[in-house]
């Protein structure tokens, strides 16, 4: 039992690598070249995604980790300057939370 | 990412709460997309209603199409989404030239129109907007994108200067948004608008230039209501919670009984 849930917890690490890959689905992968993307880095300082991007994503991402994990509810509990400071790590930690 | 076919065009569109008993579509600006309600106004509704929002034509991630940006066509794509989706009738908000789009439904397709929010819709004889597009060009962009535009509190660096220029450059030179936006200046004249008789909310930002444009549609509006809120054009953007918590306000407000015991019940 406590393997089979050990089994179906993702790491950090490969959570971070699916939003890295979503990163280079929405903003084009020419981009993604050019940046140095990290867990630390911020969405819209460091990636420069705008809004729309940032719906595309978490589109993906409700559509790959599944419909427990409530993405834009959880968004929509921020205020605006808490997404500008929204770094990819953050969201590492909170689908692993939610796993 | 959901795009949905239409009979005369691809439109990108996000539903929050589909199991919601009554709809509320909502219609954003131009040059502007659908994210200026996804993260907090929509969120907000869908507590209580089904929420459509969609990309319009030549903007956010909808097909760029060179025709088709005045109101009779937009209001096509609406009503189309509408039935693409089996919503019978939909309460409908609009910002910006999104409210123009919404009133154009209440004349057009009255019986499937709920309420009317209003937010910020200028006045096409009066407003600057054709000016300003005359006046074009990216250093005026720069200014724009920082001053203006809806989206831009989210805007950063060059990659999105760039982006944002490509869309200005697509939709002002190679569409006819610009000859369909002209086309509209008898709009709020047009006597379909005195005759619209559902219950309407006008959301104005006291500091904004627009405000005269919500005094004359309250004024021709019989069911109509204005507010003013605290914000300039960009209100929906300064003050997302105000906005929504009006707008769930009036749209909850005479909900049938059955209804407000499902909501107490929550």
């Amino acid at each position: 039992m406590d393997q089979l849930i050990q089994e179906n917890k993702l790491s950090k690490e490969e959570i971070f690598e699916t939003l890295n890959q979503f990163i280079s689905e929405v903003i084009g992968e020419e981009f993604v070249e050019e940046m140095d993307i990290s867990p630390a880095s911020s969405f819209t300082k460091d990636l420069e995604m705008d809004s729309i991007e940032i719906v595309a994503f978490s589109e993906k991402v409700k559509n790959h980790f599944g419909s427990n994990i409530d993405f834009t509810g959880w968004l929509s509990n921020m205020d605006l300057d808490e997404i500008i400071q929204l770094k990819l790590e953050n969201i590492v930690n909170y689908i692993q939370e939610c796993q | 990412m959901p795009i949905i076919n239409l009979p005369n065009v691809r439109l990108h569109v996000q539903e929050l709460n589909p199991e919601g008993r009554e709809t509320i579509v909502m219609i954003h600006g131009m040059f502007s997309n659908l994210a200026v309600y996804y993260f907090n106004i929509a969120p907000m509704l869908a507590k209580h209603f089904r929420v459509v929002l969609f990309d319009m034509k030549g903007h956010g991630m909808s097909e760029k199409v060179q025709t088709g940006y005045d109101l009779t066509s937009m209001t096509n794509d609406v009503r189309d989404l509408m039935d693409e989706l089996g919503i019978e009738k939909a309460h409908l908000a609009g910002y910006s030239y999104g409210g123009l789009v919404a009133l154009k439904m209440a004349t057009r397709f009255p019986e499937r129109v709920g309420k009317l929010a209003i937010i910020e819709g200028p006045d096409p004889s009066e407003q600057e907007t054709l000016t300003i597009i005359d006046t074009y060009s990216k250093e005026f962009l720069i200014h724009y994108i920082e001053n203006f535009a809806d989206t831009t509190r989210l805007l950063a660096g060059k990659r999105q200067l760039e982006k944002n220029h490509q869309m200005y450059e697509f939709l002002f030179n190679e569409t006819s948004i610009r000859s369909d936006m002209e086309g509209e200046k008898g709009f709020f004249n047009d006597p379909a608008v005195a005759e619209i008789s559902h219950e309407t909310l006008l959301i104005y930002g006291e500091e904004s230039n627009c405000v005269p444009s919500g005094r004359t549609l309250a004024s021709r509006i019989k069911n109509a209501t204005l507010l003013l809120a605290p914000g300039d054009h960009n209100v929906p953007v300064q003050q997302p919670e105000v906005i929504g918590t009006e707008l769930a306000k009036f749209f909850l407000k005479d909900l049938n009984l059955y209804q407000t015991d499902l909501l107490m019940h929550h």
